[in-house]
């Protein structure tokens, strides 16, 4: 006789193998204020869920139950703990955990503790490399996923080993070339190359810098309003602690408009990368570098570098004017009258 | 409004200025006609009736992913009423205390709703909200606070490089840094055990940007200090470097971790190796951070992302805590106020009376313009639907951008003066000999020096607009706060001249 395939009942107070549990209502004897009305199901589930933590009861079933939870609410911390509790103490195989996970991260990508989960399950697999796609996966979603990217940060810098690490600069580029724009893959590239160690390859620190410097370079020149490219520009040189004037003529091309018979270009200097044709200039966060080169520079390099602020706060960047003024007002009084 | 120049391209668009070139376009049609005075006003009664239908009605299914976060759903509702200057009756106030004493935890600490465990987000939110509807005695819920336990869960989370977990088996995140520092400065819980290392953690979560990530991953070494011995023999020693910060700065993760910073500054070693952040770096990041006039000067969480209500508290209320630590600072070197304080309706003098780093003035008219929804309630964009979260923080960042609150030494003085030795939790010398009492008297007048400065209030859109200040710190009013530290420090706190102003 061919056996028809029910859904075993949704609600929990239903279910014939749940009946020895009772449940436990939320508030008892609190007639709540700002009461969230929940769907019959989630009541259900987490009236269970309260009576299963105050029983201390660590099954199968209740893998069951905290994954339903989990579904209705991915924020629900404390079905995570408990669930992982229960894992560990019934030794519940984690590469299926991991596999459930694979679809719940990319489900719910903005929540804390899917992420965290993870980090739990990968410290007791050491399986790190297979992680390295997944994550670049997660990332088509939502290029700028807080919790994506910083997990995979922790996981190169946790496991911190070579085969982790091979394929990452090219990674970082890829993801860059997708849109230059992204921050979080430009936090991601510094991170790589500075913030954790050296890797193999780039043992030799001043052609780290000469590389980086000449890649974000050429970065500004394609797109110069590009505040990302310019923070990275600034990390560079201050974590090689290079003096921002070594950078004068790079920047000064950005500083003033183009000029109207720039198009053919004489001499290609692949040090200072010219500003792309379609480029809009000048830009401000060219005019704000120039000023600090010229406050660093002291002496007559300050009334340069007021000139740059006065026309950031008046013309170019008038949004953050009482900030250009703070400048000049600091720059004038470290240097007395 | 065609005039205002667009973000540039470059020619050269990719996602991220696709997106931003949208928002810019629909934020544009949110800027009014400038014959048009009434899109500058804060509909205080409907933002009322979004926070009083929340409260007494309840949050529709869809707010079952707050579930875990019932206290903050609560908190964001009464600390709202507090900035909009709406006190609550006894009867309410009872239901509320009621309702957060179900959130405590057996084991200290408060979760995110009944039975749930604790976690020390949930625990700042549910502090606040009783320092705003609490009270002492019986009932009241502040002397129902079970502090020698959360004391105890505290130190639970803690982990050798100074951070704390959030809750155990969670993340390590330094909102849940700022959260426990709030709570233990409200409740008189610090101690110089609790949070040492922390603020070499802060340091390191500073990134190139000037911003601060989520945290920070630890490297050990192998060997122990022979000079200093560890209190459990096998704890290993966090090295300086490297410590890398795991994700980019963040207007959050800032907020959190310049509040925890400034908090922690008496706490703070003043030998080698002593933490440093970059202050000029942070004030650039944070700088940038303040969206353009076609972003109607809202501001953004991260570089390249876009303008959002909420940061208007976490960046905009960030730029008076950097001014506590000494920078930006509102001295007059140029004697830029020689004709005297402008009167608050006189909009040509606003940079006259304008001493913020940020611009103050941009920033209300975001959160007026874009920020309120038409139909109660506020919002991170247009055209969003308004949330308890951003309305709160939407009208916070308004409060901050309206009154300037800073650190008053003379109000300091007043209270270290009105200081009187008082037991603390932890005592157990004689009082005259009790290391902490120090620690908890400076603690103490730190917390409410925070004062407003005289004359510098300005209201986009009048004097009807006015909010109740807020304490940059802990974002309670200053009367909620000094009523509740009074009581756990056991101090009478000095009367402060009366504001001139009165709430609505
Ligand atoms: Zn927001």
């Amino acid at each position: 006789m061919p056996t028809i395939h029910t859904d075993p009942p949704t609600l929990y107070a239903e279910r014939s193998d749940w009946a020895d549990v009772t449940p436990q209502a939320q508030y008892e004897n609190v007639n709540p204020l700002a009461p969230i009305f929940y769907t019959e199901e989630y009541k259900d589930a987490t009236d269970y869920f309260r009576a299963i933590v105050k029983s201390g009861e660590m099954s199968e079933r209740v893998l069951e139950l905290t994954e339903n939870i989990i579904r209705q609410n991915p924020a629900h911390y404390t079905a995570w703990q408990y669930r992982y509790k229960t894992l560990l103490t019934i030794k519940a195989p984690l590469d299926v955990e991991l596999r459930l996970m694979d679809e719940l991260a990319v489900k719910h990508l903005k929540t804390y503790q899917v992420w965290h989960h993870r980090r739990l399950l990968l410290t007791e697999t050491r399986k790190p490399v297979p992680e390295l796609a997944f994550i670049a996966r997660s990332l088509k979603a939502d290029e700028k996923n807080y919790h994506t990217w910083s997990y995979r940060q922790w996981l190169l810098a946790y496991f911190n080993d070579d085969e982790l690490w091979d394929g990452e600069l090219e990674f970082v580029e890829r993801m860059l070339k997708g849109d230059i724009r992204n921050n979080s893959a430009w936090h991601h590239r510094f991170f790589i190359v500075f913030q954790s160690g050296t890797r193999k390859g780039d043992e030799d620190r001043d052609e780290v810098v000469r590389r980086e410097l000449a890649y974000v370079k050429q970065s500004i020149s394609q797109a110069p309003n590009n505040a990302s490219a310019w923070n990275y520009l600034r990390g560079v040189l201050d974590h090689s602690h290079t003096p921002y004037s070594t950078l004068q003529l790079f920047v000064q091309l950005y500083t003033v408009p183009h000029s109207p018979g720039e198009t053919a270009v004489e001499v290609i200097d692949l040090e200072n990368p010219p500003p792309s044709k379609d480029s809009q200039l000048p830009c401000p966060a060219a005019i704000e570098f120039l000023a600090d080169i010229y406050e660093l520079e002291g002496g007559n390099g300050i009334p340069k570098a007021t000139e740059l602020w006065k026309s950031l706060a008046n013309e170019h960047d008038t949004i953050r004017k009482k900030y250009w003024e703070y400048r000049i007002r600091e720059a004038l009084q470290s240097t007395g009258p | 409004m065609s005039h205002l120049s667009r973000s540039p391209t470059d020619g050269y668009p990719t996602e991220t200025s696709n997106l931003q070139a949208a928002t810019e376009s629909t934020l544009i049609d949110h800027i009014p006609d400038t014959d048009d005075t009434s899109a500058a006003t804060l509909q205080k009664n409907a933002h009322i009736q979004f926070l009083i239908r929340n409260l007494v009605q309840g949050f529709p299914s869809k707010y079952t992913s707050q579930d875990a976060s019932q206290p903050w759903l609560m908190f964001w509702t009464v600390q709202g009423f507090s900035v909009l200057g709406v006190a609550l009756d006894p009867t309410n106030k009872q239901k509320i205390i009621d309702t957060v004493m179900a959130w405590q935890h057996p084991d200290g600490g408060f979760g995110g709703g009944p039975g749930q465990a604790a976690h020390l987000l949930p625990t700042y939110a549910s502090v606040c909200t009783l320092a705003i509807v609490g009270r002492p005695g019986p009932g009241g819920g502040w002397d129902q606070i079970n502090r020698e336990k959360m004391y105890k869960y505290f130190m639970s989370l803690k982990q050798p490089d100074g951070s704390f977990l959030v809750t155990h088996h969670a993340e390590v995140d330094v909102r849940g840094i700022y959260c426990l520092i709030a709570v233990a400065y409200l409740l008189d819980l610090l101690t110089p055990e609790l949070v040492e290392g922390t603020p070499s953690f802060i340091a390191s979560c500073q990134t190139y940007e000037g911003g601060f990530s989520s945290a920070s991953q630890p490297y050990y070494s192998l060997s122990l200090n022979p000079t200093t011995p560890a209190p459990t023999p096998t704890q290993p020693s966090v090295l300086d470097s490297p410590r890398p910060p795991l994700g980019e700065a963040h207007g959050g993760y800032t907020f959190c971790s310049l509040a925890s910073w400034v908090m922690l500054q008496p706490l703070t070693p003043s030998s080698e190796p002593k933490p440093e952040i970059n202050y000029k770096r942070l004030l650039r990041w944070l700088s940038n951070m303040q969206g353009s006039e076609v972003e109607i000067g809202g501001f953004k969480g991260r570089t390249n992302k876009l303008v959002d209500g909420c940061y208007s508290w976490w960046v905009g209320g960030s730029f008076g805590l950097l001014e506590a630590v000494g920078v930006g600072g509102h001295g007059d070197p140029q004697g830029l106020h020689d004709d005297g304080p402008a009167s608050a309706q006189d909009t040509e003098n606003w940079d006259d009376v304008d001493d913020s780093l940020f611009n103050r003035k941009a920033l209300q008219e975001y959160i007026l313009y874009a920020g309120q929804h038409p139909a109660g309630g506020l919002r991170d964009k247009p055209p969003k639907t308004p949330d308890a979260y951003h309305t709160l923080y939407c009208l916070a960042g308004l409060s901050s951008a309206q009154h300037r609150v800073l650190p008053s030494p003379t109000r300091r003085n007043v209270l270290l003066d009105a200081w009187e030795s008082t037991r603390g939790m932890f005592v157990t010398l004689p009082r005259s000999r009790d290391p902490l009492d120090s620690l908890r008297k400076s603690v103490f007048a730190d917390a409410l020096s925070w004062s407003e400065e005289e004359g510098t209030s300005k209201f986009v859109g009048g004097n009807g607009n006015r909010l109740n200040g807020t304490h940059p710190l802990f974002n309670l009013t200053m009367t909620h706060t000094e009523a509740i530290m009074g009581h756990f420090y056991k101090q009478k706190v000095p009367t402060r001249k009366k504001a001139k102003a009165g709430s609505t």
